[in-house]
């Protein structure tokens, strides 16, 4: 199997052409000895330490846990992050240095487990407190010419899947209370806890909505939370909408580096694709301040999905 | 970046979009020499639009104690320290403004407020917390004066949140000039927080969106003036439409506050945001400090507002604040009276210029009560 990525990774350099293609079979042949290499002298138990394309292996079922040690069967790859520099604001300096992804599909679905390293855990909302983000991209197509990696363009979408360490923590349990963020705080009263309405659970709710018209208005960022991840559509810088398809799924969880957080979604373009398929990812450091157009992001990834044995 | 007009500080300034004014402007006179920092304002607006989850700390409208109150803490200073010492030229700004002084990567200059920032809204801020008997007193570096700043979103015409939002979810009425964050839209960015140099955004940790002053559009929609302008007790306030500088007229009260007799002034006009609530500016108090924070026209429109009594037309003005919870539109001095009225010149309310004084004793022998004075 490692074998067996590792020409597809050579023949998808290929695609170069010209001297670039060529220097680039060099290398993908230097890799396949380097790789032979280390099967043969046993340092190998079947799955490279990095790849140089997004290789999805394929599984019957998909795990969901990011720590699932499945994970550890499927190929890393290491992906060093970018500025987004198409539109302001954005940062000047670099933070998120890297991320690492692997991938599995079944034929239909795809997961991802991206982790990074963040020494800061932001989960707990408040004024100035922003939300460690990640999310994975992919074209609505698989063309020959990718759309713009930063958030795609005008009549060709990219599909988003993005996850919030706010939502994560809410569906892992934190109350959404202003305690739960400032546990000194004090309400006398809020309306919806009125009297006249203790024995009507529909006329507190209206009450309460009146209070919350990002939820009243059905926007996903105010809940009621009922999954970490949302499915988003873009075509743009400043153009994310929420996607009509929103079967998507996914959770994060601390680790010693940082976060390792997994996404399933639907493959966009269904169960085959002619040409290269990619995928791309962004992370904003909530302590940073980070968020919207500040944040890291990759370029386009080659991605290969693998048919089934 | 575009270049605008701002008649604020009398010259072309940069921003992110074009400019593109209103069909009319909601506007807003406050006298500050009437405040008498009671809160009726800020709890009429706490209760009818921010009583919910997440809303626990913010005050769309707040009233701060001048020079040394801040609701966040350092709102104005920060922002003036951050855009250093800057100049005018008569009624030419000639500095920077937050939009010329943008850093590299950003869309304005800007700072976010940390929680504890928004710890210290105006609970007695004004109140000797030792006893007066035993010697307290207050001591200043400076002669001792200070008067309340009340202030809402201003609405203004060039919005530092509309421009800093990369996601467009800000936007400006074309009807009424009034700005709103739209939430079905808005992701929590928080961008207009960090932009806006009056700190009039605030982010919802329970919605994870961003909400501000609302003008209270349903009620302005019929012509009904703002919660904190209805309920205020001192009558300082005044709602209504701001006409294009050189479309003044004098019939609107409005217009005839700020462009005729610029009695009323904007906050911080140096900023260049083109608020669009304005300040009878406090007659008490150094000009040097009122220029900095009315603009160059401080120390005229003290003189002016010292003068209104002998000057019936806006003296009949000033008595029209308050009289009515209805937007008046249009006015008249007849005689001894003034006359609010509406677009069309129908009469909303008429009340003296001069109320007749009436003397009570200061105990009422008939309820057995010690009267009290109430404005």
């Amino acid at each position: 199997m490692t074998v067996q990525w590792v020409l597809r990774a050579a023949t998808h350099l290929d695609l170069f052409g010209d001297t670039r293609g060529a220097i680039m079979r060099q290398r993908s042949c230097f890799i396949i000895v380097f790789v032979s290499l280390l099967i043969a002298t046993g340092c190998s138990k079947g799955v490279p330490e990095s790849t140089v394309e997004v290789v999805a292996s394929f599984r019957q079922t998909l795990p969901l846990e990011p720590g699932d040690p499945e994970w550890d069967r499927t190929p890393l790859h290491v992906e060093p992050l970018l500025l987004q520099d198409l539109v302001e604001p954005r940062l000047l300096e670099p933070s998120t240095r890297e991320a690492r992804l692997r991938a599995f599909t079944d034929g239909t679905r795809i997961a991802f487990r991206i982790e990074w390293d963040d020494e800061t855990r932001d989960d707990l909302p408040s004024a100035s407190r922003f939300p460690d983000t990640c999310a994975v991209q992919l074209p609505l197509k698989v063309e020959r010419d990718a759309p713009d990696p930063q958030m795609g363009e005008p009549g060709r979408p990219v599909a988003i899947t993005f996850w919030s360490a706010f939502w994560q923590s809410s569906l892992d349990g934190r109350a959404d209370t202003i305690n739960e963020l400032h546990p000194g705080a004090t309400v006398d009263h809020y309306p919806f806890q009125a009297k006249p309405l203790e024995q009507d659970p529909e006329a507190q709710k209206t009450m309460e909505l009146r209070y919350a018209p990002a939820r009243l208005l059905g926007n996903f960022m105010a809940g009621p939370r009922g999954s970490a991840v949302q499915d988003l559509i873009a075509e743009g810088p400043g153009t994310l909408s929420p996607s009509e398809d929103s079967s998507s799924s996914g959770s994060g969880q601390r680790t010693d580096r940082g976060w390792a957080v997994v996404i399933m979604r639907p493959i966009p373009w269904g169960r085959s694709a002619e040409g290269q398929a990619q995928v791309a990812v962004a992370i904003a450091n909530g302590s940073r301040g980070e968020a919207g157009s500040r944040k890291m992001r990759s370029a386009w990834v080659p991605l290969i999905l693998e048919e089934p044995q | 970046m575009a270049r605008v007009h701002n008649w604020q500080i009398g010259r072309e300034m940069s921003y992110w979009y074009p400019e593109s004014r209103p069909k009319r402007q909601f506007a807003a006179v406050f006298d500050i020499n009437k405040c008498i920092a009671c809160q009726t304002c800020t709890l009429a607006c706490k209760t009818t639009w921010t009583s919910g989850k997440g809303q626990e700390y913010m005050l769309w409208n707040n009233v701060e104690s001048k020079p040394y109150g801040f609701y966040p803490l350092g709102w104005d200073v920060r922002i003036l320290e951050m855009l250093g010492p800057q100049s005018w030229n008569g009624v030419t700004y000639q500095g920077r403004t937050v939009f010329d002084a943008a850093r590299a990567g950003e869309r304005v200059l800007g700072w976010l407020p940390e929680d504890y920032d928004y710890s210290y809204p105006n609970v007695g801020e004004d109140d000797c917390t030792g006893i007066v008997e035993n010697g307290a007193h207050l001591s200043l570096p400076h002669s001792i004066w200070f008067y309340y700043l009340a202030r809402i979103c201003n609405h203004c015409t060039y919005p530092a949140c509309l421009a800093a939002c990369p996601r467009g979810s800000i936007y400006k009425r074309p009807e009424d000039g009034i700005v709103l964050v739209d939430q079905s839209r808005c992701r929590g960015y928080r961008e207009c927080m960090r932009s806006c140099p009056y700190k009039k955004v605030f982010y919802n940790p329970m919605t994870g969106t961003s909400e501000k002053c609302i003008a209270c559009y349903p009620k302005m929609e019929k012509n009904v003036q703002p919660q904190c302008f209805e309920s205020c007790i001192g009558k300082i306030r005044l709602a209504g439409w701001l006409s294009r500088q050189d479309e003044a007229s004098e019939s609107n009260p409005i217009d005839y506050l700020v462009h005729i007799r610029r009695v009323a002034l904007p906050l911080f006009p140096q900023l260049g945001l083109e608020p669009n609530v304005y300040y009878i500016p406090p007659i008490h108090v150094p000009i040097k400090f009122l220029e900095q924070m009315f603009g160059p026209g401080a120390a005229q429109a003290v003189n002016i507002y010292r003068e209104a009594y002998r000057d019936p037309d806006l003296c009949s003005l000033l008595a029209l604040f308050g009289s009515s919870h209805r937007n008046m539109t249009r006015w008249k001095r007849r005689g001894g009276t003034v006359l609010g009225m509406d677009e069309a010149g129908n009469r909303i309310v008429e009340v003296p210029v001069k109320e007749p004084v009436q003397i009570r004793k200061a105990y009422d022998s008939a309820m057995g009560v010690t009267r009290s004075n109430t404005p």
